[in-house]
C-alpha cells in the first residue's frame, strides 16, 4: 500500500510536469492526487512503521483507554487518518490564506498603479543590469520578509519593468533563486531556518555569520551564469506604461500596502498570533482605504479600484494547485514515507554532510518543512550542539535546494502562478543554474568551516 | 476584557449590517472583525471561567503529550495563555476551512455546469409561467433535497436553477430567501441533512427513526407557514426572458457535464460514508474529475474561446470576497467560542430561566446571529444524557431549534451565506422581507412540535 501511495504520487507528478503536452490542467491534477492519496491511505490499515511510530501509538493507546468499548485497529487508524488530516489542513489553510491576502494586496496596489512610483525609479533599459538590481534587492529583502511576500512583490515589480515575455521568465526564475538564497540565512527569512532556530539548534548571530557567504554563493553563481548567456531585451511595454495616467491615490496606496506586508511579521511578533492574521489585518485595513480614497467616481469607475475586483483578478486556481500538492505531500509524511526515507538515507550512507545535501535535492519535490523535521528527529541535541555543522547545513540545504525545481519551494509557486511558468520551461531553463548555485554555496560552507 | 471583544464583535455586525449605507465591504469589516477579536483575545488575562473550562483542560493534556512536565512547569501563566490561543485558533482555522474548500469546489462545480448551460436541461421542464406553482415546486423540492444533500449544497443548486428561471431581480431574491428558509428546515429532520443534527445523531442524544417521526410535522409547518403566506402577497410575473435563454446555442456536453455535476454532488455524502474523510475531499476530488472532462470536452476550440468552459474560467466568476467573509465572520465567532463566552451564556439561560423549552427557544433565535455548531456543543455539555435519555424531548427541540432559527437572519446559516454570496443579498433587505417569514415559520415549527408532544 506504501508502494501504491508513492506511485500515485509519482504519476500525479508526472502528469503535472507535463501539463502542456497531455493538455490537463495542473490543478485538476494535484487536486485528484492529493484525494487519492489520502483515500488509499485511509482504506488500507496501518503498515508496520507507522504502527511503531510515537504519535499513532499514542493515539491508540488513547482510543483503547478513553474510547467507547474497545477500539478496534480499522478504528484507530481511521481517528489517526482523520486527525492528522486536520492537522495538516489547518497549516496548508495558513498558507493558502496567507498567499490569498498578500497577493490581493498586491493587486490593489496595482490597480492604483502604485507600482509605477518604484518602477518610475528605475531607469536602466539594460537588462543586464536590471537584473542585478532585482536579484539583490530580492535577496536583502527575503532577508527581512519572508520568501512568498518577497517574491509576490519583485514578480509584480518585473511585471511592469520588463515588456518581453521570454525576458520576464528568466527574472522570475533568478527571483526564486534569490529569495530562497536570501532566506537561508536569517533566522526570519525563511520557514526551515526559523524552525531550526526555535528549536534551539542555531543561534542568530552564528547562522547569519556562516551563512551569509554561502547564500550570496548560491544566488552570485546562476546571476554571473546568467549575465552571460542572457540576450534578451527588456521590451518596450515600460516607456509606453509612463504615459497612462496615474491616479492619485497611488502614493497612498502604495505606501498602505506596503506597510501592510511590511507590518506582518511585527505583527507576529506582538500578538504570538500566525502570520495569516497579520495579512488579513493589512488586507481589511487596504480594501477600506480603498472604499474611501475614491468617493467621487461612480460605481462604474470605482468598480476597478475595488478589493472585490483585485480578488477576481488573483489566481485562484494556483490557489487550489497549492491545496491538492500540498494535501498529497502530507499524506505522504503521515505515513511516516518521508521520515522512513530520511532514516534509510542515515543508515546507508553514513555521512551527514553528504545525507543533508540529498536532503536539499529532496525538498525541490517535496515539502521542506516535514523534511527538516524529520532530520531535527533523526540527530539528538547531544550529540550535535546548538551551531554544530549538521543544523547550519540543513538550514541552507533545506532552504536553497528549493530552487531546483518550480513547484520545490513555496516562492516557485507563487511565481509560477503570476506568470504561469511552466514546469518543463523551468525544468529547461533555470534548474541547472539552481543546482549549479546550490552545490557552489554548499561548496563554500564546506571549504569555510574546514578552513 | 470579554466585554471589549463582545463590543468589537457586536461593532464589526453592525457594520456589516449596515453595509450600503456606509459604503464599506461586508468582506473588509468581517477580516477586520475576526483579527481584532483574536488579537483582543491575546491580550486578555484568562479568567477562571476560561481556565476552568473542558477546552483549558484538553489543552493542558494535548500539552502533556508534546512536553515534558519540567517544560510546562517552566511556563510562565502568559506564555501558557499564547500557547492556549494558538492551539484554539488552529482546531477553528481547520474547521472554517473545511467550511470554505468545500464551499469553493461546490460553487465551481455549479459554475461549471452553468457555463455549459447544463442547468436548461432541468429549466427546460419547468413550464410554468405562475410565480406562486414554481415558489411552491422551488421550496419542496429545495425541501427534500437538503433532507439527503446538506443545506450548503442544496441552495447553491437551487439558487442557481432560479437564475435562469427567474429575471425579475426583486423576485429571485424573494425565491432566494425561501430557499434559504426551505433548505434549513429540510436540513431538521434528518440526521444527514443538517450538521447540528447530525451532531446530535453522532453524540447518542436522537435516533433516527425517532427523530425522522417527531420533526417532519415541524419541520414542515416551519416551511409551510411563510410560503403559505408569501404566496397570497407574492405578485408580479415571471417573464418570458427566460424563453430568450432557450434560444441561445447549445454547449456541447451540456448533458453531460449536468450529470457529471449532480453525480458529483450527490457522491459527496457516499465519499464520506466510504472514506470516512471529511467532505471537502470529495468535493475536490469531484471538482478534479469535472475539471478534467471540461478539458478534454473541447478539442477543437483555441484557447481563447475554451477559456469560457475551463474551471479557471468558472474560478473567476466564483464569489471569493464572499469566502473571505465567511473567513473573517467564523473566525470572530470562534474567539467568542474560544473565550468561553457562548458557553457562559448558555449556562447563564440555563441558570435564569429554568423552563428548558424557553431556552432552547432562545438558543435557537441566537444561533441566527452566531454559528449553531457552538450553541449545540456547549448544550450537549449542559445537559446530561443520564438525566435527559436519548430521544428525551429536549433534544429533538434542540436539534428543530438550532436547525431552524438561522433562517432568520441571512448570515444566520451556512445556505444563507451561500445565498448571499451567490445573489448578492443585501443583510437589511432580508431583515425587512425575509426575517418576518421565517420567524413565523420557527415559531409555527416549534408550536407544532410543543403541540405534538402534549
Amino acid at each position: 500500500m506504501e508502494l501504491l501511495i508513492v506511485a500515485v504520487f509519482v504519476a500525479g507528478y508526472l502528469l503535472i510536469a507535463l501539463e502542456h503536452p497531455i493538455r490537463i490542467n495542473k490543478t485538476a491534477t494535484a487536486l485528484l492526487t492529493g484525494v487519492v492519496c489520502w483515500t488509499i491511505f485511509t482504506l488500507s490499515g496501518p503498515t508496520e512503521s507507522l504502527q511503531h511510530s510515537a504519535e499513532y501509538s499514542e493515539l491508540a493507546e488513547k482510543a483503547h483507554l478513553v474510547g467507547p468499548g474497545v477500539a478496534d485497529d480499522m478504528e484507530v487508524h481511521r481517528e489517526y487518518v482523520i486527525h492528522s488530516l486536520r492537522e495538516h489542513l489547518a497549516e496548508i489553510a495558513e498558507i493558502l490564506f496567507f498567499l490569498m491576502g498578500a497577493m490581493t494586496i498586491v493587486e490593489l496596489v496595482d490597480s492604483h498603479r502604485g507600482f509605477k512610483l518604484v518602477t518610475d525609479r528605475i531607469r536602466t533599459t539594460n537588462a543586464k543590469t536590471l537584473l542585478w538590481v532585482i536579484c539583490w534587492v530580492t535577496f536583502f529583502l527575503s532577508a527581512i520578509l519572508d520568501n512568498l511576500t518577497t517574491t509576490i512583490v519583485m514578480v509584480s515589480l518585473t511585471r511592469k519593468l520588463v515588456a518581453n515575455r521570454d525576458t520576464r521568465l528568466f527574472f522570475a526564475g533568478l527571483i526564486v533563486v534569490a529569495a530562497n538564497a536570501g532566506g537561508a540565512w536569517s533566522p526570519i527569512g525563511d520557514v526551515t531556518t526559523t524552525m531550526l532556530w526555535i528549536g534551539g539548534q542555531i543561534t542568530a548571530s552564528s547562522i547569519i555569520k556562516s551563512l551569509f557567504i554561502p547564500s550570496v554563493a548560491c544566488m552570485l553563481v546562476p546571476l554571473i551564469f546568467l549575465s552571460f548567456t542572457m540576450k534578451g531585451k527588456l521590451g518596450e511595454g515600460k516607456t509606453s506604461g509612463h504615459d497612462e495616467k496615474t491616479p492619485g491615490t497611488a502614493n497612498l496606496m502604495l505606501v498602505v500596502g506596503v506597510g501592510a506586508l511590511i507590518s506582518v511579521p511585527i505583527f507576529k511578533t506582538l500578538t504570538h498570533l500566525p502570520p495569516y492574521l497579520g495579512m488579513m489585518l493589512g488586507l481589511g485595513v487596504l480594501w477600506v482605504v480603498s472604499e474611501i480614497v475614491n468617493p467621487d467616481l461612480d460605481e462604474s469607475e470605482k468598480k476597478h479600484f475595488t478589493a472585490v475586483h483585485a480578488l477576481s483578478r488573483i489566481d485562484m486556481p494556483s490557489v487550489l494547485f497549492f491545496l491538492g500538492i500540498l494535501l498529497a505531500v502530507a499524506s505522504l509524511q503521515s505515513m511516516h514515507l518521508l521520515q522512513d526515507f530520511a532514516v534509510y538515507l542515515n543508515d546507508t550512507l553514513g555521512d551527514n554532510r553528504v545525507i543533508i545535501t540529498l536532503i536539499g535535492m529532496l525538498s525541490a519535490i517535496v515539502d521542506n518543512v516535514p523534511l527538516v523535521a524529520a532530520s531535527m528527529g533523526m540527530y539528538s541535541m547531544d550529540v550535535y550542539p546548538p551551531d554544530h555543522l549538521i543544523w547550519e547545513y540543513l538550514a541552507y540545504c533545506a532552504g536553497t535546494g528549493g530552487s531546483m525545481l518550480v513547484i520545490g519551494s513555496a516562492a516557485g509557486v507563487a511565481a509560477m502562478g503570476m506568470e504561469k511558468i511552466d514546469f518543463i520551461w523551468y525544468l529547461k531553463r533555470i534548474t541547472l543554474l539552481a543546482a549549479m548555485g546550490y552545490f557552489a554555496g554548499a561548496a563554500v560552507y564546506l571549504f569555510i568551516t574546514h578552513v | 476584557m470579554d466585554i471589549l471583544i463582545i463590543v468589537a464583535f457586536i461593532a464589526g455586525y453592525v457594520l456589516i449590517a449596515l453595509e450600503h449605507p456606509i459604503r464599506i465591504n461586508k468582506t473588509a469589516t468581517a477580516i477586520l472583525t475576526g483579527v481584532v477579536c483574536w488579537t483582543l483575545f491575546v491580550f486578555m488575562d484568562p479568567g477562571p471561567a476560561l481556565l476552568e473550562s473542558k477546552a483549558f483542560s484538553d489543552f493542558r493534556a494535548l500539552l502533556s503529550i508534546e512536553h515534558t512536565q519540567q517544560d510546562i512547569a517552566a511556563m510562565t501563566p502568559d506564555e501558557m495563555h499564547h500557547e492556549f490561543v494558538g492551539y484554539e485558533l488552529n482546531e477553528h482555522l481547520a474547521a472554517i476551512a473545511q467550511i470554505l474548500f468545500f464551499l469553493l469546489g461546490a460553487m465551481t462545480i455549479v459554475e461549471l455546469v452553468d457555463a455549459h448551460r447544463g442547468f436548461r436541461y432541468i429549466t427546460d421542464r419547468i413550464q410554468t409561467r405562475n410565480p406562486r406553482t414554481l415558489l411552491w415546486i422551488i421550496c419542496f423540492v429545495t425541501f427534500f433535497l437538503s433532507s439527503i444533500l446538506d443545506n450548503l449544497t442544496t441552495s447553491i443548486v437551487m439558487v442557481s436553477l432560479i437564475r435562469k428561471l427567474i429575471h425579475d431581480k426583486e423576485m429571485r431574491l424573494t425565491f432566494a430567501g425561501m430557499i434559504v428558509i426551505a433548505a434549513n428546515a429540510g436540513g431538521a429532520w434528518t440526521p444527514i441533512g443538517d450538521v447540528t443534527t447530525t451532531m446530535l445523531w453522532i453524540g447518542g442524544q436522537i435516533s433516527t427513526g425517532s427523530i425522522m417521526t417527531s420533526l417532519f410535522i415541524p419541520s414542515l409547518v416551519c416551511l409551510l407557514v411563510p410560503v403559505l403566506f408569501l404566496g397570497f402577497r407574492l405578485k408580479g410575473k415571471i417573464l418570458d426572458t427566460a424563453d430568450s435563454a432557450h434560444q441561445a446555442t447549445e454547449v456541447k456536453g451540456g448533458r453531460l457535464m449536468l450529470f457529471l455535476g449532480i453525480g458529483a454532488l450527490v457522491s459527496v455524502p457516499v465519499f464520506k460514508t466510504v472514506t470516512h474523510l471529511p467532505p471537502y475531499l470529495g468535493m475536490l476530488c469531484g471538482l478534479g474529475v469535472l475539471w478534467v472532462v471540461s478539458e478534454v470536452l473541447h478539442p477543437e476550440l483555441d484557447e481563447v474561446a475554451k477559456k469560457n468552459y475551463t474551471v479557471a474560467g468558472a474560478l473567476s466568476r466564483v464569489d471569493v470576497p464572499s469566502v473571505l467573509f465567511f473567513l473573517g465572520i467564523l473566525l470572530a465567532v470562534g474567539s467568542l467560542e474560544s473565550m468561553q463566552v457562548l458557553n457562559q451564556f448558555a449556562a447563564y439561560l440555563d441558570r435564569s430561566l429554568g423552563d428548558q423549552r424557553i431556552i432552547i427557544t432562545l438558543i435557537g433565535l441566537l444561533s441566527a446571529v452566531v454559528d449553531n455548531v457552538p450553541l449545540v456543543a456547549a448544550s450537549m455539555g449542559m445537559y446530561s444524557l443520564n438525566t435527559f435519555p436519548m430521544d428525551h424531548m429536549i433534544w429533538e427541540y434542540l436539534a428543530y431549534c438550532a436547525g431552524t432559527g438561522g433562517s432568520i437572519l441571512i448570515i444566520g446559516s451556512a445556505a444563507g451565506v451561500a445565498v448571499m454570496g451567490m445573489e448578492k443579498v443585501d443583510f437589511i433587505w432580508y431583515l425587512k422581507k425575509i426575517s418576518f417569514l421565517a420567524l413565523l415559520g420557527y415559531v409555527g415549527g416549534a408550536l407544532a412540535y410543543v403541540l405534538i408532544k402534549g
